[in-house]
């Protein structure tokens, strides 16, 4: 346990009152001209300059953690894009990246976040994905984000509770540095679900046994349709919870992908997700920096 | 007694249940039960009624996947007989269907392709990560009625788009009807992108698809 206490500078921090995060990376990265359908992480090396000003805008928007852009970083992930042989470089320079905005910025106070996703495979019947091709795959990335020191590793929208809880025992198992594990619920007429159907309630259980130390909902769902799953999720949860919303559903005008929730409904809404106990926030597809300067305002 | 054998069929479909639905599916056959009819009456009411419960929220993404490799089982079984009877299932019309570029999700476009399939439509399944130019092409030598677009990422969904511009630059969009569907997917964005339509999961691209049908 001794060695915990190294890491836990942000754990530490959640005791102060609410934290917030960043919001979102690829709805920005598209924004800025990245092709549909490329690999994010490329940037990281080919458009480093844009990744470092993400980062930038964020800190100085408000947000105490960042988030690397390493959100299809895994190995797995990579493979789909030929790039999985990259799989260091892409995510050391990505940590790289959120470092170099923290020093900037003057803002050691600020947390960076490993981003790992969903390997984009499934477990039978779904797919043929095993236990030990996504631990390994895990594994790869999670050894990056170790050596290169980020302040805690951030699982995000899963949708299976098993790749979920591999991950987050994968991750626990190899380093001590804080996990977070959100997944991505959608609303019907009988609750929230994943499109696997756990239930808020089941993957805070399971994710907590796993080792994560903050568990949580991302994507999908604008703010407003986020409140009630935060009181069930705070309910349910032995852990912290972080709740990072969707500016509401992406729709196109003038050519571009566009979100429509303004950053004060945003930030309004998120209000209500930090009264209904959320112990962190932030933002997830289509926030941009002014979403997030609008929360903290707020809080 | 036909109408318990039919909701055995549907049964099976609905449960996922494959050996059964391979059981009963050869029992049609041993016992001149007419294959169209098993079809129609039997397996596809039961993808039906799992669609039913997916959009309630009593079923999820593995069961509706089950259910649809059962019905595929038992309507691979049948084909031989229909087709040998000279008598095919009335054709809805013809379909390319694919994910788009840099999208590798398959499920939920394999299950639209395939319950498309079990309502009559032939489809033609190019797989994920399809390029836009290959939409095209495909349909144009396929000679479809409708191409159907699969995106789960907001950071390819905007490849949809593309196939709609490039099928009017090459003035051929009014050949086809578009349909659009996936996670980040709308009506909205359907009618942004000039869309024909957008469905949020297989049943609904059935009624969707049968609606422009003739």
């Amino acid at each position: 346990m001794s060695e915990r206490i190294v890491f836990t500078a942000f754990l530490k921090c959640l005791e102060d009152g609410p934290i917030l995060f960043d919001g979102g990376m690829g709805s920005l990265l598209l924004a800025a001209g990245l092709e549909s359908g490329a690999a994010p992480e490329l940037w990281n090396v080919e458009r480093p300059q844009t990744i470092l000003q993400i980062h930038r805008d964020y800190l100085a928007a408000g947000a105490r953690v960042i988030t690397t852009n390493t959100f299809g970083g895994s190995p797995l992930k990579l493979a789909a894009h030929g790039l999985d042989k990259r799989c260091e470089e892409l995510n050391f320079a990505a940590v790289g990246r959120a470092m170099a905005a923290r020093l900037e910025s003057g803002k050691q106070e600020a947390f960076i976040a490993g981003d790992i996703g969903p390997c984009g495979r499934f477990f039978p019947p779904l797919g043929d994905l095993d236990d030990k091709s996504l631990s390994d795959s895990v594994q790869a990335q999670v050894e990056i984000f170790a050596a290169a020191e980020v302040d805690l590793i951030l699982i995000e929208t899963m949708v299976d509770v098993q790749e979920a809880e591999i991950t987050v025992r994968t991750a626990r198992k190899l380093t001590d540095i804080p996990v977070v594990a959100t997944m991505t619920f959608d609303r019907k007429p009988r609750g929230y679900f994943t499109i696997m159907g756990n239930t808020p309630r089941d993957a805070a259980r399971k994710l907590a046994d796993a080792g994560a130390d903050i568990i949580g909902a991302n994507c999908t769902l604008a703010p407003a349709d986020m409140v009630e799953l935060t009181g069930i999720l705070v309910a349910e949860s032995a852990v912290p919870v972080l709740i990072q919303p969707n500016a509401g559903q992406p729709e196109l005008a003038d050519g571009r992908i566009i979100y429509r929730v303004t950053p004060g409904e945003f930030a309004a809404e998120m209000r209500k997700i930090i009264i209904a106990g959320a112990a962190a926030v932030g933002g997830c597809c289509g926030t941009t920096p002014e979403h997030i300067h609008a929360v903290a305002e707020s809080m | 007694m036909m109408n318990d054998f039919f909701g055995e069929c549907r049964e099976a479909v609905l449960k996922g249940d494959r050996a059964a639905a391979e059981m009963l599916a050869r029992r049609a056959l041993a016992e001149n039960t007419d294959p169209l009819e098993a079809i129609e009456n039997g397996y596809v009411p039961g993808l039906w009624e799992a669609g039913r419960l997916w959009d309630n929220g009593e079923l999820f993404l593995p069961e509706l996947v089950m259910a649809a490799e059962a019905m595929k089982t038992a309507a691979a079984i049948l084909q031989p007989a229909l087709s040998a009877s000279g008598r095919r299932q009335k054709t809805q019309g013809r379909v390319v269907i694919g994910t788009i570029e840099g999208d590798i999700h398959d499920i939920g476009k394999t299950l639209v392709a395939t319950i498309l399939a079990a309502n009559g439509f032939e489809t033609h399944d190019l797989g994920a990560d399809v390029p836009v130019h290959r939409f095209i092409e495909e349909a144009e030598s396929f000679k479809a009625d409708f191409i159907c677009i699969s995106a789960l990422l907001t950071t390819t969904m905007a490849g949809q788009k593309r196939v709609i511009d490039l099928l009017n630059e090459r003035s051929i969009r009014d050949k086809y009807r578009v349909l659009v569907g996936g996670a980040p997917c709308s009506d909205k964005w359907a009618a942004h992108i000039g869309a024909d339509g957008y469905a949020g999961d297989a049943i609904s691209a059935v009624k969707l698809a049968a609606s422009f049908a003739a």
